[in-house]
């Protein structure tokens, strides 16, 4: 018999046979596998992955590469002020999310904002703004004010708003409860509570999470410029379509050279400033 | 008609300001049958140094954190220098929560920034939100907050980051951040049993000396009965959240102890037989 049912503080209760118990013990981690197993087997098969067409496809990608060299710099002038405007939708989304996020962020955290209506109201929107990807955005936003940078930086500004919120607010929840009692035992009011109680507790957290999405909006800036919200990504989706590799080679340079220097920066930064040693 | 005279007993004991007052105090937490504190009653004079003792979980700490309201009590009444704190408004309970100062066992400093930084956190009751927003402080409080550091001994270390002090440093920066709110009251939550006992025994004499130099109310909970002795003017017992003695630590009995920590040998371990 699988199940027996047993009577316990006068209720019947149904519960798993003590083989069946022992059995599964002894088989959990097979059983656990399989699972794993069938779950991996399953997803591989609805994305066509096959080793072989990888392997077929090496040629090909050799050849791409191959076509691209020497790099093309007859029109480095223009890639270069088109990166310049990919930095500049960077710096710009990223401080107009980072703004928007931080005070949105007090309402979203549960230690804070007592009120679940409030709380769960700025949770949803955070988890709409970052669950829709910035080129879904961008695209939202170039028929909303047309082709160029704009778009690009208000597609940026929303995604790192929702992005920004969600990890403030959780960074926030994760403050030390003793030194907040300390700073209100001093008879702090709530908002001197906050700039001088949670603030420098989650400070370098905040750093640390502005600096990541500066590095990220840039890379995703680029990709921006594909749907027509401006900067590199437009130079490089028109070089492509006119086979033009040496100069995709030429942008790809620049692109890896501006993520280098923006993350020598954020390392210099993280160094400095919130004191961060890197280990090694 | 008989004169009353300055030194008369009688007028000397009227002229005694009593600084706290706790009446009828009940507290219990989620667990509605399970009463952390039951029926407290004591009054507290300016200037005495008042010890609480009592097993770990006992309410010592419940206690404390329901003077200054950083625990709602369920039901009783807390007068600090006259003024109810449980029956008042938000801004009517800063501004009492800051005539009395907290020292906690973990020290609770603000990691990662500077003494100075951490002493200021004591002025917040005397500055407004915009000027706390804008990290201003007046000359008066930097005056207040380097006085506070030199009665504590660090008046060369304002610009050092506390994560790089000892414990003994930590917990005297929180003793700094203390002062600069000019208690009246300071309430000390096991303030030593993070030190050695070399450092606690520093600890505890500077907080003595401080505050009777300033004529301040220490009301501190201490595991060990020897230092309870020798840093209390009056002790308070506590056992599962009730006062079971209150007086002179001279008077402390044998049966006091017992009563205090149950078992006699469970009280041993706190320094029955001296530090």
């Amino acid at each position: 018999m699988i199940f027996t049912v047993r009577p316990r503080n006068g209720i019947f209760m149904v519960e798993l046979d003590f083989k069946l118990k022992r059995v599964w013990n002894k088989y959990k981690k097979f059983f656990i596998g399989l699972v794993v197993v069938l779950i991996y087997y399953w997803a591989l098969g609805g994305t066509d992955v096959s080793i072989f067409n990888f392997i077929d496809g090496i040629p090909h990608m050799i050849n791409f590469i191959l076509r691209m060299f020497p790099p093309d710099f007859t029109n480095i002038g223009k890639f270069l002020l088109k990166t310049i405007e990919t930095l500049q939708m960077a710096i710009i989304g990223s401080t107009i999310g980072a703004l928007v996020a931080l005070p949105l962020s007090f309402l979203a955290a549960r230690n804070v904002m007592p009120n679940k209506i409030i709380y769960n109201s700025v949770r949803g929107i955070f988890d709409i703004f970052r669950g829709i990807n910035e080129i879904v955005w961008g695209l939202i936003f170039v028929s909303m004010v047309g082709l160029g940078p704009f778009p690009g930086v208000l597609a940026l500004s929303v995604h790192v708003t929702g992005a920004l919120g969600r990890y403030f607010s959780e960074a926030i929840e994760t403050v030390d409860p003793e030194i907040i009692k300390a700073i209100v035992s001093t008879g702090a009011s709530k908002t001197q509570t906050v700039v001088r109680g949670i603030i420098p507790q989650v400070k370098p957290s905040f750093i640390n999470y502005i600096l990541y999405y500066l590095e990220n909006n840039f890379r995703s800036a680029t990709v921006l410029g594909l749907v027509g919200a401006g900067g590199i990504g437009m130079e490089l989706l028109t070089s492509m379509r006119l086979f033009r590799s040496n100069e995709v080679l030429t942008i790809l340079i620049i692109m890896v050279s501006m993520v280098l220097i923006i993350d020598k920066c954020s390392a210099y930064i993280r160094k400095n400033v919130i004191n961060i040693e890197v280990v090694g | 008609m008989q004169r009353l005279q300055l030194n008369d007993p009688i007028v000397l004991s009227s002229m005694i300001v009593m600084i706290l007052k706790i009446e009828n105090l009940n507290h219990s937490y989620n667990n509605k049958n399970k009463s952390v504190l039951t029926d407290i009653n004591f009054s507290v004079k300016q200037g005495e140094s008042v010890v609480i003792i009592g097993s770990s979980g006992c309410g010592k700490s419940t206690l404390l954190k329901s003077i200054n309201r950083l625990v709602e009590p369920v039901s009783g009444n807390i007068f600090v220098d006259g003024e109810n704190i449980l029956d008042c408004g938000l801004k009517k309970a800063y501004n009492i929560r800051g005539k009395i100062g907290m020292i906690f066992q973990n020290f609770n400093l603000i990691g990662r920034s500077t003494v100075l930084d951490n002493v200021l956190n004591g002025r917040l009751r005397f500055n407004k939100n915009f000027n706390t927003l804008l990290r201003r402080f007046s000359a008066d409080d930097y005056r207040i907050v380097r006085e506070s550091l030199r009665k504590v001994g660090l008046e060369n270390y304002e610009s050092s980051n506390v994560d790089d002090l000892s414990g003994g440093q930590k917990q005297r920066v929180a003793i700094a951040r203390t002062l600069a709110q000019e208690p009246k009251i300071i309430l000390a939550d096991e303030p030593v049993s993070n030190l050695d006992p070399k450092l606690m025994k520093e600890t505890m004499d500077l907080l003595k000396k401080i505050c009777e130099d300033n004529n301040m109310t220490l009301i501190s909970s201490l595991h060990f009965l020897e230092f309870a002795k020798r840093y209390g003017t009056r002790i308070i017992g506590i056992c599962d959240g009730k006062i079971v003695f209150d007086g002179n630590p001279d008077d402390l009995t044998d049966k006091d102890i017992v009563d205090i920590y149950g078992k006699t040998e469970e009280w041993d371990l706190y320094g029955r037989t001296g530090f």
